[in-house]
């Protein structure tokens, strides 16, 4: 009899080795364990093992050998055994149990089990501790460390032991909540949430006092009081998370608030003047979408992250991606998602900056930690769900240390019309069944929507972590797409995010009316849930449709049939009432208009900050070479090759413009994905964010995001009039008048840009408080805000595959720069670096950009152009030199064609609306018709050779590709 | 010419895979192993019966083991039968996983998987093009090809074989397809030419017959000439080298 099945690789694995090598010790081995919650007889023991172990690469410990077998490895004297805490997502567990379940049909009846991971080392006690600490999370996982010895005598002793989720036994009746209590107790529900009997809290509400005084007033008019279900929806629906409350505030003058006069203004008046159908659905959908050709419309989707990332990096990123994948599901009568985009703003994961959640305890996890375990967990949601994820990037600022931001989008794709009517409008009609769809429900992120909310103190919940499960989504998500959808089964549809059942339902009851919901009906993961917490859980892979009565019965036989749960959980009504029963008992009865707009609105006033601003900084004196290199290996410039390659960009068989590009394998800024077999239209996406000129100047900083954006496509080959763009604000301290100046500066010049590119804002999401609030490593209190940033996703119609450019220049091909060079030095990554004097920041001339852009589409079409980059971080210099690593040929530049700059200002200025390209020279009488007098400079050409020139008047300075490609691509110290 | 293309459970690939059969000239079906279960004798409808890659089960006790082990208890010998016929079978990635779980491949002592498949030696996610060139060996899957270009998305490509069983695997001629570096020369586990540290830098196996391959690279996603790395350079061709396989299953029926 034993309780564990423990499994060991023969051979080395790739997992060991890593951590040998990291570790600097040949002696770690790591064993896949299974801890069952009853004892297995040898028979079924050996059924089981041999179910999920491989006899050819596997080796199973038993009682009996686990002592010869591991002694034949090394002389083993520490372990560390992790496992899931109870009650967290063990997808591992689960596939498990399905074999089980599947295979031994008959012998087995219910049990628990949990995947355990055991490492062993031979070294020293400190040994194991760190290994530990890099490879478990203590928030969702148990760390136990331990002597070798007692291991065995666990194995000997049956002691490997599975935790259960243990709820305490407790009947729930309806609880009402006293609101007639001092402003100082209002405001405490609203800070640490409502009490318990044994008064504990449950949490924080993210309410203010004067939304808690809001609700009071209701209730006083509809005599009673509320029951702790309401109040908790009430908070998750005016969370700033779900409500977006500063942007829809009176904002100084600004009567209608930003979101209203600046973005959604800017599309409006972008639709007034195009007048033709390329904006398809705007700001009220999952996602924003345009046209793509005239059978199929795309939509695109970024969410973020970050406060689950930075508790647990792993499963924030994981959850954020699967989380938007279900945006652009429930997009429309659900949309198809086709691409993946990513960008992450991380502190270095080389440094350590010992920060405390609370006063020397509760740290926060180590920088590379963070980094890692985000890469990982958009890889292992990206990859299991068969989404390519072409496009992303990374920005290391330190900054971003008590908050990493991640940004998670989906692109997909739907038919203009499903079976004669427009699939982007949907309706959930009174008498149409509420059905939940997929996984079940769990403590999963309760209180995750206020808790976004709120700056990340040392009061934030834990219990506010999710783990995506990719696989269960991906089979709920081929039913919806490929056998329901397209015959129209259902009325509406939508994802299951932030708020839960309470957020999804209460949102498309708008459609019908209200609604009235059974919540003991919901299935569970484990009994012992309040009904308010299966309300607002946010466990993952759920979406909610409203089905009509005569279709119900089939829609659940389809889900089933492809092993994903389906329950019907209430019905949709005319009245417009959000009602929630439990066993009959009426828990929550609120007016609907109420519900979602009976939220105090803000009032808000900005002020011009006092940020004091480096204006110098002394230049290190080194060859231009030096200088090429050092930018080249800098963190923010350097390859992102290995995040590349983890990514599964290849997938569905759409890539087309890859993100390596050239036999050098630049990391491209733009990436295109070819969607549909029959045409040869393309989808080219980007993004940009300038995180690092928004305390100097966050007009100018949007500017720049919206240019760089729309630039990247444009030299992709993207028709400009077929571009669309997203905003993705995340901001910090956003309740004082300083940051609220910044943000509606930048919202300003979102809509300057947007109106002067043309390029309609079709969705977009803040996130308002990045903020941590700590203390250091001795003990003294700090905060750190991220600098404020401006994600803008692009998403453009590439309509031929001959416009799709390259980045790769061919011998004999001269160089041009289109557009303007000026000294904007300031905060590039040159700066940074080396240093600079007198100097500004780029600002964007929206008139000399679009003539730029205008003529290269022009010279594009024509095949004028024979390879373009835009030019980005590290300026000229920089670009000229991916050129060459990307296509292993030579360049000459020749230095004395500049005029009125240094050559250190001309080549690392990041001056915006710059496009490096080549071009045979045959073309260049043509090239100039189109260009006519607009400002481009013809700054070398192609040699083929194995160097990159400089060409001074005296001298010339020679730098190989081959050395340059060793700097581009070293690695990033701490990953 | 029918081919039936597997779904479910987190096979991904499914629909590029059909797509590049039906181009060649087969007619395709998409059949969810749920629906194969219910009804087995559907597959006697076919001629090729593919299993394309993806994620099943999320690789969840080893890649293509859970997947493997519902076919085994449910359609297991329909597989056998449909293998020993004049019919095709192809596992492409994570299909080619299932197929060696499932002991198709190499199938020399016709019980039990021989070979496994494990994690790549980078110890990561390995997504690039490769050049393979084809081994000494009958299958009508890479017949008249001698080197291709593909892409390989895997976590776990490695072939792990017993030394003895790889002998056999030799002697019989099993080796589909070997991983080359750039001068066309076996890469002897160099990486990247070799991604995962495979076996003899073995990226495909056959079974005895040659009628089924389990790869790991993507012929699917080298399908036209735009999925291939820089294209730009090279416009004059219509198709990638990944057409060549599917060509071939439909040559093997013309």
């Amino acid at each position: 009899m034993t309780n564990t099945i423990q499994i060991l690789s023969i051979e080395k694995t790739g997992k060991e080795s890593s951590l040998q090598k990291e570790y600097n010790n040949k002696s770690i081995k790591i064993i896949d364990g299974y801890f069952f919650s009853t004892n297995l007889d040898d028979q079924k023991f050996t059924k089981i093992s041999k179910l999920i172990s491989n006899d050819v690469s596997q080796t199973i410990l038993t009682k009996k050998n686990v002592n010869k077998i591991l002694s034949s490895y090394s002389n083993f004297n520490w372990v560390v055994e992790i496992k899931f805490l109870p009650g967290v997502t063990d997808n591992i567990a689960t596939t498990v149990k399905e074999i089980i379940k599947d295979n031994l049909k008959s012998s087995f009846k219910s049990f628990e089990l949990g995947s355990t991971k055991i490492i062993l080392i031979k070294g020293r006690k400190e040994d194991i501790t760190k290994i530990s600490k890099n490879e478990a999370n203590p928030l969702i996982q148990t760390i136990k460390i331990y002597p070798f010895k007692k291991y065995l005598n666990n194995f000997k002793k049956n002691q490997f032991k599975i935790e259960k989720v243990k709820l305490p036994k407790k009947k729930y009746s309806k609880k009402e909540i006293n609101l007639d209590i001092s402003d100082y107790h209002l405001s405490l529900i609203g800070k640490l949430g409502i009490e318990e009997n044994d008064k504990s809290r449950r949490g924080t509400l993210g309410l203010d006092l004067e939304s808690l005084k809001t609700i009071r007033n209701y209730f006083y008019t509809i005599n009673r009081k509320p029951t702790d279900v309401e109040i908790e929806t009430l908070a998750q629906t005016w969370s700033e998370h779900c409500k977006h409350k500063i942007f829809s505030a009176k904002i100084d003058d600004i009567q209608e608030g930003i979101f209203k006069k600046y973005i959604k203004g800017a599309t409006e008046k972008i639709i007034q003047l195009r007048k033709d159908n390329f904006c398809v659905s705007l700001f009220t959908d999952n996602a924003g979408a345009i046209e793509f050709n005239k059978d199929w419309i795309i939509c695109h989707k970024v969410e973020t992250h970050n406060t689950p990332s930075a508790l647990d990096p792993f499963g924030g990123a994981i959850t954020g991606i699967v989380g938007v994948n279900r945006d652009c599901l429930g997009f429309g009568k659900g949309a198809k998602p086709i691409a993946n985009t990513y960008a992450y703003y991380l502190a270095d994961p080389n440094k350590k900056y010992q920060l405390y959640r609370q006063k020397n305890k509760d740290p926060m996890l180590p920088a590379n930690f963070i980094a890692k375990g985000i890469i990982s967990g958009v890889r292992v949601g990206g990859n299991c769900s068969g989404i390519p994820t072409p496009q992303g990037n990374v920005y290391f600022d330190d900054r971003f240390a008590g908050k990493p931001l991640v940004f998670c989008g989906t692109v997909g794709i739907i038919p203009k019309k499903i079976k004669g009517k427009l699939s982007h409008k949907k309706k959930a009609n009174p008498g149409d069944i509420i059905l939940m769809a997929g996984g079940r429900v769990g403590k999963d992120g309760i209180h995750g929507a206020t808790f976004s909310s709120e700056e990340l103190d040392p009061n934030s919940p834990v219990s506010a972590v999710q783990i995506g499960d990719p696989i269960t989504q991906k089979k709920m998500s081929d039913v919806i797409i490929r056998e329901l959808r397209d015959e129209n089964l259902y009325s509406s549809i939508t994802d299951n995010g932030a708020g839960g059942l309470s957020s999804s339902i209460g949102e498309m009851a708008k459609e019908s009316g209200g609604f009235i919901v059974n919540i003991e009906k919901v299935p569970l993961k484990y009994n012992g849930l309040y009904p308010w917490e299966v309300w607002v859980s946010e466990s993952q892979e759920r979406m909610t449709l409203a089905v009509p009565p005569a279709n119900v019965k089939k829609v659940i036989k389809r889900f089933n049939a492809r092993g994903v749960e389906a329950t019907i959980i209430g019905k949709f009504i005319k009245k417009e009432k959000a009602i929630v029963k439990y066993n009959k008992t009426e828990i929550l009865n609120l007016d609907m208009e109420f519900l979602h707009e009976g939220y105090p609105k803000l009032n808000l006033k900005t002020s011009f900050p006092k940020i004091k601003i480096e204006k110098k900084k002394i230049i290190k004196k080194s060859s231009l070479i030096d200088k090429l290199h050092k930018l080249l290996s800098s963190p923010n410039i350097v390859s992102k090759e290995f995040i590349a390659t983890q990514y599964d960009h290849e997938v569905q068989a759409t890539s087309i413009i890859k993100p390596l590009q050239g036999e050098g394998r630049v990391f491209g800024n733009a990436t295109a994905i070819k969607p549909l077999f029959d045409d040869e239209k393309s989808i080219a996406l980007s993004q940009a964010a300038y995180p690092q000129y928004a305390e100097t100047n966050p007009y100018d900083m949007a500017g720049s995001s919206i240019d760089t954006a729309y630039k990247n496509l444009i030299v992709t080959g993207a028709n400009s009039k077929k571009i669309a763009i997203l905003d993705n604000f995340c901001w910090c301290s956003s309740d004082e008048p300083g940051r609220l100046y910044q943000l509606k500066e930048a919202a300003k010049a979102c809509y300057d840009y947007a109106v002067a590119y043309q390029t309609p804002f079709i969705s977009g999401k803040d996130s308002m408080f990045n903020d941590f609030k700590g203390f250091d490593k001795t003990g003294k209190s700090v905060k750190i805000s991220i600098p404020p940033t401006l994600l803008i996703s692009s998403i453009g119609v590439v309509d031929k595959i001959s416009h799709l450019t390259k980045i790769t220049p061919d011998d004999g091909d001269i160089l041009l720069v289109l557009g303007n060079t000026h000294n904007e030095l300031q905060d590039s990554v040159y700066s940074k670096i080396i240093g600079y004097e007198k100097s500004k920041n780029p600002v964007v001339s929206s008139k000399d950009a679009l003539r730029t852009y205008r003529n290269f589409e022009k010279a594009n079409k024509l095949r004028i152009i024979n390879s373009a980059i835009g030019v980005d971080l590290g300026g000229i210099g920089i670009a000229v030199t991916k050129m060459a690593i990307a296509s292993k040929k030579g360049l000459t530049i020749d230095l004395k064609l500049i005029n009125k700059i240094s050559v250190d200002q001309f080549l690392f200025s990041e001056t915006q609306s710059r496009i490096l390209v080549s071009m045979k020279k045959n073309k260049l009488a043509n090239f100039k018709k189109i260009f006519k007098a607009s400002n481009y400079t013809i700054i070398g050409k192609c040699t083929g050779s194995d160097l990159i020139e400089f060409k001074d008047n005296k001298k010339i300075i020679r730098g190989k590709i081959s050395d340059f490609a060793k700097s581009y691509k070293k690695n990033i110290r701490g990953l | 010419m029918n081919v039936l293309v597997l779904s479910g459970y987190g096979i991904n690939c499914e629909n590029e895979t059909l797509h590049a059969f039906e181009v060649v000239g087969f007619k395709g079906k998409i059949v969810h192993i749920n629906d194969l279960i219910q009804n087995p004798k559907q597959l006697y409808n076919y001629q090729v019966f593919a299993i394309p890659g993806g994620f099943s089960y999320g690789d969840d006790t080893g890649s293509g083991n859970a997947m493997a082990k519902k076919i085994m208890i449910n359609l297991y010998d329909q597989l056998i039968d449909f293998s020993l016929k004049d019919k095709l079978i192809i596992g492409i990635c994570n299909g080619c996983q299932i197929l060696i779980n499932l002991g198709l491949v190499p199938s020399l002592n016709k019980k039990d998987p021989e070979v496994a498949m494990v994690e790549n030696k980078s110890g990561s996610y390995e997504c690039r093009w490769v050049d393979v060139k084809v081994g000494k060996n009958k299958s009508p899957w890479l017949k008249n090809i001698s080197i291709l270009n593909l892409p390989v998305a895997h976590q776990e490509g490695k072939f792990m074989i017993p030394v003895n069983l790889l002998k056999s695997i030799k002697a019989n001629n099993l080796i589909g397809l070997q991983y080359i570096d750039h001068n066309k020369k076996l890469a002897k586990g160099q990486f990247p030419f070799n991604p995962n540290g495979s076996k003899d830098d073995i990226a495909a196996l056959t079974n005895q017959n040659g009628n089924v391959l389990a790869m790991m690279p993507h012929p699917e996603r080298a399908f036209y000439h735009y999925h291939v790395p820089n294209w730009q350079n090279n416009t004059s061709k219509r198709f990638g080298d990944g057409y060549k396989i599917f060509m071939n299953a439909k040559k093997f029926f013309s």
